[in-house]
């Protein structure tokens, strides 16, 4: 992340009011008169709080749902994504989209720490030389079309790292239905698929 | 089923640097995702068709470093959904993940359309259902590798009627064994209802961040202490500071009171612009010009943040730099 957006510093300087009204304009933060100044609040003083507030949950306005909840979904992208780095520089593709992984180029399926995230399109863009992609339908993607032989014999002889695509957009190819014949037979293992 | 279009008008606050953003598509029926590589401004058409059970657009932010995401809408995209839009309103105009403090307010707006109330209506489409969820990022901790599957369903409720609700919160309910200090995650997102051929659907989703109230001490004064020569060195312990924060050392004449403007002591000034709260030590030496006469003085430590000042120590002292002498002066005559 930029300095500018993580910094922090220990200013040498005496100032007297409005120091605070100066740093609540710089903090972007509404000071047509001086911050009201307080305590820090306390636990036993939050726990009063609480009770009240649980007392009058806003939600029991609203009529009682019996429905059983949802499973939990994942809230984390990076879980539901393969990894592609290089050169420092990284992105994110949905997972079993990376149709094919080269050993020697396996180490290349791991975030490498400090490198920079960015949007599928640029880091293509950039690593053409070692990234190729395949273009499938809606049906192969969801496994009840099996992929073209032409592709599943370029992966076989690929010795590039091969992304499934959707009109330029990465997407996940899951495993073919059972009654369609093997869609791909990717000589290596995707990252996905570890 | 025609392309539908994904508006990137929602990343307009997502573009802090430093943040990726990503919107990824998911077909209900197969589970199928797909990445649009969308501008950080205007509309985007779909590449993948809606499924045959929808559409799941979700709309996430990347921090690095620390490699961590963040959900920052989902729409749902269907033929017999309704349609729900989940926005929180914080104090803290930080984004694009909201967030705010433990001891302080924040709002939720629950917008839903598209709902029938015909008997012969299917029940996915007469109400949907919202389900508050928290989640604790532990001590100390800053939701880094989060298991979501951890987060605890706090109530549930549905919605049976076209409009907007608004949901108001006096602070979180994120348990912990110490509430000024509990920080996680408050999450509100609403459900359609699952039916023979459709199953469960998230239509929208909205969170914010929750983060510890600050605490500190200041340490080589003592109250009452009587200071005869230089001022002592003072050492500033600084914990959880918000990420937003501006955090500061005055001095006044007279006893303790809040309200008080001082004098700010030298090289007390910390300015924080981070994404997670921080620990600071520091320490206050030659500051002797800021005390201009003798008396009663109170030291406060401050910090400022979007929600007003805190006054987290205090120590009143007496000094007295006055040098008396005595003395006789005579003569033989």
């Amino acid at each position: 992340m930029p300095k500018q957006h993580r910094a922090s510093k220990v200013v040498w300087q005496s100032f007297a009011w409005p120091l605070a009204v100066q740093f609540a304009l710089s903090a972007g933060i509404a000071a047509a008169t001086p911050p009201m100044m307080k305590d820090a609040a306390t636990h036993e003083q939050l726990a009063l709080q609480l009770r009240k507030c649980q007392q009058e949950d806003p939600m029991d306005r609203l009529p009682h749902s019996r429905a059983e909840p949802p499973p939990k979904q994942a809230q984390d992208l990076l879980s539901q994504s393969d990894v592609l780095c290089f050169g420092g520089i990284a992105t994110l593709v949905p997972k079993h989209a990376v149709l094919l992984l080269p050993k020697s180029m396996a180490n290349r399926s791991k975030f490498t720490t400090g490198s920079t995230l960015m949007s599928w399109a640029e880091f293509y863009a950039k690593n053409r030389g070692w990234i190729t992609t395949v273009e499938v339908t809606n049906e192969q993607a969801a496994g009840t079309q099996p992929l073209d032989a032409e592709v599943s014999h370029r992966l076989k002889d690929s010795i590039q790292v091969v992304v499934a695509t959707y009109h330029g957009g990465p997407i996940s190819v899951l495993s073919p239905k059972a009654s369609a014949p093997a869609p791909s037979d990717p000589t290596e293992p995707s990252p996905s698929k570890h | 089923m025609a392309l539908t279009l994904v508006s990137a008008a929602t990343l307009a606050s997502a573009q802090t640097p430093g943040y990726t953003n990503f919107i990824r598509q998911i077909q209900t029926s197969t589970g199928v995702q797909c990445d649009v590589t969308v501008a950080a401004r205007g509309v985007q058409g779909a590449i993948l068709p809606v499924g045959s059970e929808g559409s799941r657009f979700e709309l996430w932010t990347i921090t690095n470093p620390p490699l961590v995401s963040y959900l920052l809408d989902t729409k749902y995209v269907g033929a017999f959904i309704p349609v729900a839009v989940v926005t929180i309103h914080s104090e803290d105009p930080y984004g694009p993940v909201l967030r705010t403090r433990a001891d302080r307010p924040f709002s939720v707006d629950i917008s839903v359309s598209g709902l029938h109330n015909a008997l012969k209506d299917p029940a996915p489409t007469k109400y949907v259902n919202v389900l508050r969820y928290v989640q604790s990022y532990g001590t100390n901790g800053t939701g880094v590798n989060l298991d979501y599957s951890h987060a605890t369903l706090l109530t549930q409720a549905s919605i049976t009627q076209d409009g907007s609700q608004t949901l108001s919160y006096a602070l979180t309910s994120i348990p912990g064994a110490n509430l000024s200090k509990v920080c996680g995650e408050e999450r509100f997102s609403v459900f359609s209802l699952a039916e023979r051929q459709t199953s469960v659907a998230q239509i929208a989703s909205s969170s914010i961040q929750i983060w510890p109230v600050a605490d500190g001490a200041l340490a080589g004064l003592s109250q009452g202490q009587l200071i005869r020569l230089a001022m002592p060195q003072v050492t500033v312990t600084l914990n959880d500071l918000y990420p937003s924060s501006t955090t500061y050392v005055q001095v006044y004449h007279g006893n303790p009171q809040l309200g008080v403007t001082g004098k700010t002591v030298p090289g007390s000034i910390l300015v924080l612009n981070e994404t997670v709260p921080q620990c600071r030590v520091l320490t206050l030496k030659g500051y002797d010009a800021v005390l201009d006469s003798e008396g009663l003085w109170t030291m406060e430590l401050l910090t400022l943040t979007p929600f007003g000042i805190d006054r987290l120590a205090y120590v009143s002292f007496n000094l007295n730099r006055m040098i008396k002498i005595n003395s006789n002066l005579t003569t033989i005559e």
